[in-house]
């Protein structure tokens, strides 16, 4: 490596990695990755690459999880390429330009901004709080393992390192006040920004954040894949205002057509919008009053823990599993991660339910954690709906 | 008491545990979850209300969360059929 400071990260931007500091100078010495593919699990990691690669102007792979990489080509120039958590076990891949990404980056972080650091650094929100922090000069804490127990380790995080700005999915945030503990007006963590993002943030959610940091500043932003990000909530209510479907902020402009929010922004990747620059959500909406409130998916995904999952993809999966007349995977409402799958198996006659369990697992066992059905039921039979349809939500 | 409830939660915490290849800890009523004493995440969390309220018939976060840290805290939220 050349060693020279990219002008996207300021000089008195540091990570707290664990128990490692690193400034530029420590991160200019961690060994390159080879052939444009790094393994986006640790944040320094990926910060590296990033100013390596555009250094020798050359593509960069952000990979997650175990993935086969090997025929990845980076294409001409300097790029950045991510992978989708996605629901099929096959990873999604979208090349983004590093100077679009970055004039993406909303909003200027204050001075002295502590941030924790929530999501994967391979995800696109992950990589937006490591380029905000790092532009801005400001502390990033991160902790180097995720799987189970890293919610404590970010709540002991947050606490020892003082944060003062925390991202993350309603899930996220659902987990962490758990995982902080004590009574719901300690004022323990003086949080100066409370953002959420990723999913439908919900009026529970949002009061008890309110009441927990009552000083900060409480946003939830709707974004999209083809747009990014769109708009962002600061009044403490969940959806948005009725009002913006007349005059929205940002250059926006947002209708419902039936029952789908569509918006047309300035910020819309050219592609994916129709000829007079309209872009359909996928996301369905109420009106209620003076507000509008989103309602699900138009393609049945919904949001577990962050990760939009498949039900119908899930229960095909399930369907072809020998010994298996009938299946239903249904998305019941949590309160830790918003929804869940479970599903229940109507066994063919005479089917040996144990070896049955451990093949229905098998089955969807190459699928993200958050897309496998949780809580197995046998039954003999599956209620349907007066349509005679596999109802696909839970009981609200 | 809990009691009942107490055992419940540890049957179907070893379950979950089981099912990832982890081995439970004893649990306490003063065992966190999601503290890192537990092998278990978020969605393992989610899944265990969603067990409870199967066995239980019973959904204590229906109007709204409630506040919980440990396991005999999650167990208060239930009530003892008679």
């Amino acid at each position: 490596m050349t060693g020279r400071r990219p002008d996207w990260i300021h000089p008195a931007f540091r990570l707290i990695e664990g128990e490692e500091v690193f400034g530029w100078a420590d991160l200019a010495a961690l060994p390159m990755p080879a052939g444009g593919v790094v393994q986006a699990d640790r944040p320094s990691r990926v910060l590296a690459a990033l100013a390596a690669a555009e250094t020798v102007g050359q593509g960069l792979l952000l990979a997650r999880g175990g993935a086969e990489s090997g025929g990845w080509q980076s294409g001409p120039g300097f790029s950045v390429t991510l992978e989708s958590s996605g629901t099929t076990g096959t990873p999604k891949r979208l090349r983004h330009d590093f100077a679009r990404l970055r004039g993406r980056l909303r909003g200027v972080a204050e001075e002295g901004a502590r941030w924790l650091l929530t999501y994967d650094p391979g995800a696109f929100a992950g990589l937006q709080v490591m380029l905000t922090a790092a532009a801005a000069g400001a502390l990033l804490v991160a902790v180097p393992n995720r799987g189970a127990g890293t919610i404590a380790a970010l709540a002991q995080a947050a606490r020892r390192h003082a944060v003062t700005h925390v991202s993350g999915t309603p899930s996220f945030w659902r987990a962490f006040l758990m995982a902080l503990g004590g009574p719901e007006t300690a004022l323990d963590l003086p949080l100066a920004a409370v953002t959420l993002g990723g999913e439908a943030a919900d009026q529970p959610l949002l009061d008890r954040l309110a009441k927990r940091f009552p000083h900060a500043r409480l946003r939830h932003i709707y974004a999209s894949t083809e747009a990014g990000a769109l708009f962002a909530v600061a009044d403490g209510r969940a959806g948005f205002p009725a009002a913006w479907l007349d005059a929205a902020p940002d250059g926006l402009e947002m209708r419902i057509a039936d029952g789908v929010l569509e918006v047309r922004s300035p910020r819309a990747a050219p592609g994916a919008v129709d000829a007079d620059g309209w872009l359909s959500t996928g996301d369905l909406v109420e009106r209620r009053g003076d507000r509008v409130l989103f309602a699900g998916r138009l393609d049945g995904l919904v949001n577990v823990g962050g990760v939009k999952v498949s039900p119908e993809v899930v229960e095909r999966r399930l369907l072809a599993v020998d010994g298996v007349a009938d299946a239903a995977v249904v998305a019941v409402t949590s309160p830790i991660t918003g929804h869940l799958l479970t599903a229940t198996i109507v066994p063919v006659p005479g089917a040996d339910d144990p070896a049955l369990r451990v093949a229905l697992r098998a089955a969807t066992a190459d699928l993200p954690p958050a897309a496998r059905p949780r809580a197995l039921t046998f039954a003999d039979h599956i209620p349907l709906s007066a349509a005679g349809k596999k109802s696909r939500k839970g009981a609200p | 008491m809990t009691d009942s409830i107490f055992a419940l939660i540890a049957e179907e915490l070893g379950r979950i545990a089981a099912d990832k290849g982890e081995v439970l800890p004893p649990l306490t009523a003063d065992s966190r979850f999601l503290d890192g004493d537990l092998p278990i995440d978020s969605l393992d969390l989610a899944t265990l209300l969603v067990v409870l309220e199967q066995r239980t018939g019973q959904d204590p976060f229906r109007e709204g969360f409630r506040q919980f840290t440990t396991v005999g805290e999650l167990a208060a939220l239930y009530t003892v059929p008679a």
